[in-house]
């Protein structure tokens, strides 16, 4: 492992960045609850398309102070929407601050949050949204869905990509001909149609959790046969190794075999595939939840975030900080892109 | 006579992982007109880089540290892109190892040589027909495509590129190595055939001493990027502790290993290997030459007896 | 050649069957009977109703079904969609339409402007040039294409210099056909380069990753041994085997420029086959849904016969086995 990391950041140092940036993400995201400043359904309702809250050290008369504080920005005009500061007073940034009592990783019931401002200032790093919601929070709740869908779609169709592929190119035979039958069929299908279609299969306004599910579900549906293919033709030579051989000669079960010796093998492969198939699933998510077909409102997810601007080009230009989901959908995916790009080389055992 | 290629000084080094590591170092040689130098040596010690920097086609990560080519008294590089274009094929050509990957799959024959030929447009097919007879081939193979002909009309085909101008020069860098026996002894005696027509210098590289000896008018032992030995076969015997290991003469085969890439510019390149080093040999040996155009690389061995 | 292209054309069969099986597997499994669903919907005639259930003997069992929809489908009838109230067969050829003028308008773009830049930069490997080229293509291969259609969206309906919205705003009955076609490329347009962005970017890397790999072969170390000069080396040889896998890609290509026109078409507001099966799937329109994604298989299934015959017509060494 160690080793890994140390030909990843010889390889390119660029890709071992993408690597800890993406942990990041991952990370910020997985504690979104904790992080973030309010709970993603907290409305300021006279405070709708805020722009980002600026963040001052030093006051109106000059004085520095060590504390960051806020003003409340008050609406000046509520056609336009324009916003301006009030300075009559200061609001400190604090740490470990109460408000309105939510509950954290579905379980534990708090109000503390780790950082805020007294109201009505608000501390919207990426301003709000038409309900007065914060971008910012929203963001970091969103990416807990968005990138947790990836992964989890991601194994599951690697999972029911191996075992197809390993099953089919290992017994060969009938068995063979019937299950790559089937996977060549599933791809000859545009995946954004067979997303939608399998969509249609279920009704429209199901609940939040039943739709995080038939995302990953339709996802991993999509993802797992092109997989599939690529695992069966390598466990097609892997098996006439000399090793394989003896390990049949052995008599050792045709599972065992499959399972310890001939997977491990495929490994340098299906990680690098694992690594650029995350995106896919991303967008795919993204996709859904931008038509209206994945995560419903009041959930955020950055599929959602980013529906508010469709066909609302004045939403866009009032407040492009919505656009901000598509940002940090296309950090992520450039991120993978790399990273996915150095482990194809790094992985290769022809560059070892 | 006349010099058809000379090298002076030539030192190539090629560019690995941000370090350089010397490919070619201090070759010296020359090729007269009607003569057959045949270079020899194990794989990695050089000799198609030799080839590529004469026809100064080297990838980019080579780069000719000093030293001079002389390809019909011209200065091959410090010659521009353009005029060295216009010598390729026409006063110097190349035939190269596996004839099947040095031809283009989409392209027929007819378009390989019609690339190759540099002359008249009007004398075109003739000569082209004709230099397709010459290596034995019919003149309907000019609308085959190489995957339908076989590995020795492959080599037959480059063998009628090479010629199809009457190149001054004609390197052919280990031709037969890709084919059978039968097709190599076909092919050398084509070689040998032409060469008698036409009288061309011919630098043929090859990892076969015996067969070197055999068709070779001087021979030149190359380890290591460096030539230890040029000795003209049937009169002089080679001397050199490597080039005895080559002939399988000498000593047991268990103390010699692959050459190693670790390079000491201050002794003798054959040190770690030699079974006859000592302290003597801990520093640097110059080519000795001696009247008929051979030499050698150390300083154990003079020149040997007469055969 | 003409046995090869009827072999392959045989070898779909099996194929089409198989895609339409489970196209309609997927809108069978459907939850709720939408036979009783069309009942319901007063807007639907009774006779229409009655018609589809002959036609598609929607009381019978799923696999008789199945058999008659197929025999509908090779008459081209995939019933009536539910939302329009007019034959799916209908509302499909218009969108259809539309989203073949944009895949293979996006298509013909990206192809003459990536090509070039991959010789470009596989040619000056390792240069700046060939640097900037690369960072471009990562922008485009991970900008989604949804976000990419937004912000060319939003940046056009800012300056307002192309129309957004629809393939025409000229409605005058009398305007010259040249007029319509101009507007309709106009229209065409917005969707056609947010695609083309899009695309450029992979299409690029393997043409690029191919040209550098066939650039390095022995055949062109021979070619340059042959005193040829770089031009003919590059666009003769280089570029003619480098284009040959992208014949393949060609195939696969078209299912992802599909994937990427549905939302493209849907933001940019353009009445593609993307958009259409979107409202059928808001609009629970079955045999729209499944009409719309027989018809994506099948263009899929053509691209890559498309991509199949061309390798055969460039590549000597298929075309003879």
């Amino acid at each position: 492992m160690k080793r890994f990391f140390q030909r990843l950041r010889n390889h390119s140092k660029l890709a071992y960045f993408s690597f800890w940036f993406l942990v990041f993400f991952y990370i910020v995201s997985f504690f979104a609850d904790i992080l973030a400043p309010y709970h993603f359904d907290y409305q300021f309702r006279n405070k709708p398309y805020q722009p980002p809250t600026k963040i001052h050290f030093i006051d109106e008369s000059g004085h520095f102070h060590i504390r960051p504080f806020v003003y409340n920005m008050i609406i000046d005009d509520p056609v336009f929407r324009t916003y301006r500061e009030d300075q009559s007073t200061r609001y400190p940034v604090k740490f470990i601050v109460n408000g309105p009592e939510r509950k954290i990783f579905f379980v534990f019931k708090t109000s503390k949050y780790l950082f805020g401002v007294d109201e009505p200032a608000g501390i919207f790093l990426f301003g709000t949204d038409t309900y007065g919601r914060d971008i910012f929070s929203r963001l970091l709740y969103g990416g807990r869905i968005s990138l947790s869908i990836s992964i989890v779609g991601v194994l599951i169709s690697f999972t029911l990509g191996m075992i197809t592929g390993g099953i089919a190119g290992y017994f060969g035979g009938l068995i063979d001909q019937i299950l790559m039958r089937f996977v060549e069929i599933l791809m000859v299908f545009p995946s954004f149609y067979l997303m939608l279609s399998l969509r249609a299969m279920f009704p429209l306004n199901l609940s939040s959790i039943q739709v995080y599910f038939l995302i990953v579900l339709i996802l991993s549906l999509i993802g797992w046969a092109g997989l599939a293919r690529i695992i069966r033709g390598m466990v097609l030579s892997i098996k006439e190794e000399d090793y394989v051989l003896a390990a049949k000669s052995l008599g050792l079960s045709h599972w065992r075999i499959l399972f310890f010796h001939i997977f491990p093998n495929t490994f340098s492969y299906t990680i690098t595939a694992l690594t650029i198939s995350v995106p896919g699933y991303i967008i795919g998510e993204a996709a859904l939840s931008l038509l209206g077909l994945g995560i419903q409102e009041p959930y955020p997810s950055w599929g959602n975030i980013l529906s508010s601007t469709i066909g609302n080009l004045k939403v866009v230009g009032d407040a492009p900080w919505l656009l901000l989901a598509g940002v940090f959908i296309f950090a992520v995916l450039i991120n993978f892109n790399l990273l996915g790009d150095a482990l194809r080389n790094v992985l290769d055992p022809k560059n070892w | 006579m006349e010099k058809i290629l000379e090298i002076k000084n030539l030192s190539v080094i090629r560019k690995q992982k941000e370090k350089f590591v010397p490919v070619l170092n201090d070759i010296n040689f020359s090729i007269e007109k009607d003569e057959l130098f045949c270079l020899v040596g194990e794989s990695g010690c050089g000799k198609t880089s030799l080839a590529l920097s004469i026809m100064k086609l080297l990838p980019k990560s080579f780069t000719v540290k000093s030293g001079e080519i002389f390809v019909n008294g011209k200065n091959i590089l410090a010659m521009d892109e353009q005029s060295i274009r216009s010598m390729r094929g026409r006063e110097m050509s190349i035939i190269f190892q596996d004839p099947g990957a040095y031809l283009d799959p989409l392209f027929t024959i007819g378009v390989h040589m019609k690339e190759a030929f540099h002359g008249d447009t009007k004398q075109q097919q003739v000569l082209m027909t004709s230099a397709l007879k010459e290596v034995g081939l019919e003149p309907y193979m000019l609308h085959s495509y190489p995957h339908q002909l076989s590995g020795g009309q492959q080599q037959r085909v480059m063998i009628a590129m090479a010629l199809i101008n009457k190149p001054s020069l004609v390197i052919a860098d280990e031709p037969t190595t890709a084919l059978d026996i039968l097709t190599t002894y076909q092919i050398i005696n084509l070689l040998d055939t032409i060469r008698k027509k036409y009288h061309p210098g011919m630098l043929f590289i090859t990892h076969d001493l015996k067969l070197a000896t055999k068709i070779g008018t001087r021979t030149g032992i190359m380890y290591n990027g460096y030539i230890v030995e040029i000795f003209i076969p049937g009169k002089t015997r080679p001397a050199h502790p490597y080039s005895s290991i080559l002939m399988g003469t000498e000593y047991k085969y268990s103390r010699i290993s692959e050459a190693t890439l670790s390079w000491q510019s201050d002794i003798c390149p054959f040190f770690e290997k030699c079974p006859e080093r000592d302290s003597e040999c801990e520093k640097q040996i110059a080519f000795t030459w001696y009247q008929d155009m051979t030499g050698i690389r150390c300083i154990k061995h003079g020149r040997n007896s007469q055969v | 050649m003409k046995t090869f292209i009827l072999k392959r054309l045989l070898q779909l069969i099996p194929m089409l069957i198989g895609m339409s099986f489970i196209s309609f597997m997927i809108i069978q499994s459907s939850p709720g009977d939408y036979f009783a669903q069309m009942k319901m919907n007063p807007e639907i005639s009774p006779e229409t109703i009655e018609m589809m259930k002959i036609n598609f003997g929607l009381d019978k069992p799923v696999l008789v079904q199945y058999l008659l929809w197929l025999k509908n489908m090779c008459r081209m009838d995939f019933g009536i969609s539910f939302a329009y109230h007019i034959p799916v067969t209908t509302l499909i050829k218009f969108r259809l339409k539309n989203t073949l003028c944009l895949a293979i308008f996006s298509l013909f773009l990206s192809w003459v402007i990536a090509v070039p830049l991959a010789v470009l930069a596989g040619y000056k490997e390792g240069t700046n040039i060939d640097r900037m080229l690369s960072i471009f293509a990562y922008l485009s291969i991970s900008l989604p294409s949804f976000f990419v259609a937004l912000l060319f969206v939003y940046f056009i309906s800012k300056t307002g210099v192309l129309p957004l919205g629809g393939t025409r705003s000229i409605f005058d009955v009398n305007a010259s056909a040249f007029l319509i076609f101009k507007d309709y490329m106009k229209h065409l347009l917005v969707p056609g380069l947010v695609l083309c962005f899009v695309n450029i970017g992979w299409l690029f890397r393997l043409m690029k990753n191919n040209f550098v790999e066939v650039f390095n072969t022995p055949y062109i170390l021979a070619a340059w041994a042959r005193g040829l000069p770089a031009s003919s080396i590059i666009f003769k040889h280089t570029l003619r085997n480098a284009l040959n896998p992208m014949f393949t890609i060609l195939g696969m290509e078209i299912g992802s420029i599909l994937n990427g026109a549905a939302l493209t078409e849907i933001i940019c507001g353009w009445p593609g086959m993307g958009s259409l099966i979107l409202e059928a799937v808001l609009s629970h329109d079955l045999y729209l849904v499944m009409g719309a994604l027989v018809i994506s298989g099948f263009l899929l299934i053509i691209g890559n016969l498309i991509g199949d015959i061309l390798l055969t017509i460039f590549d000597p060494r298929i075309r003879l086995t």
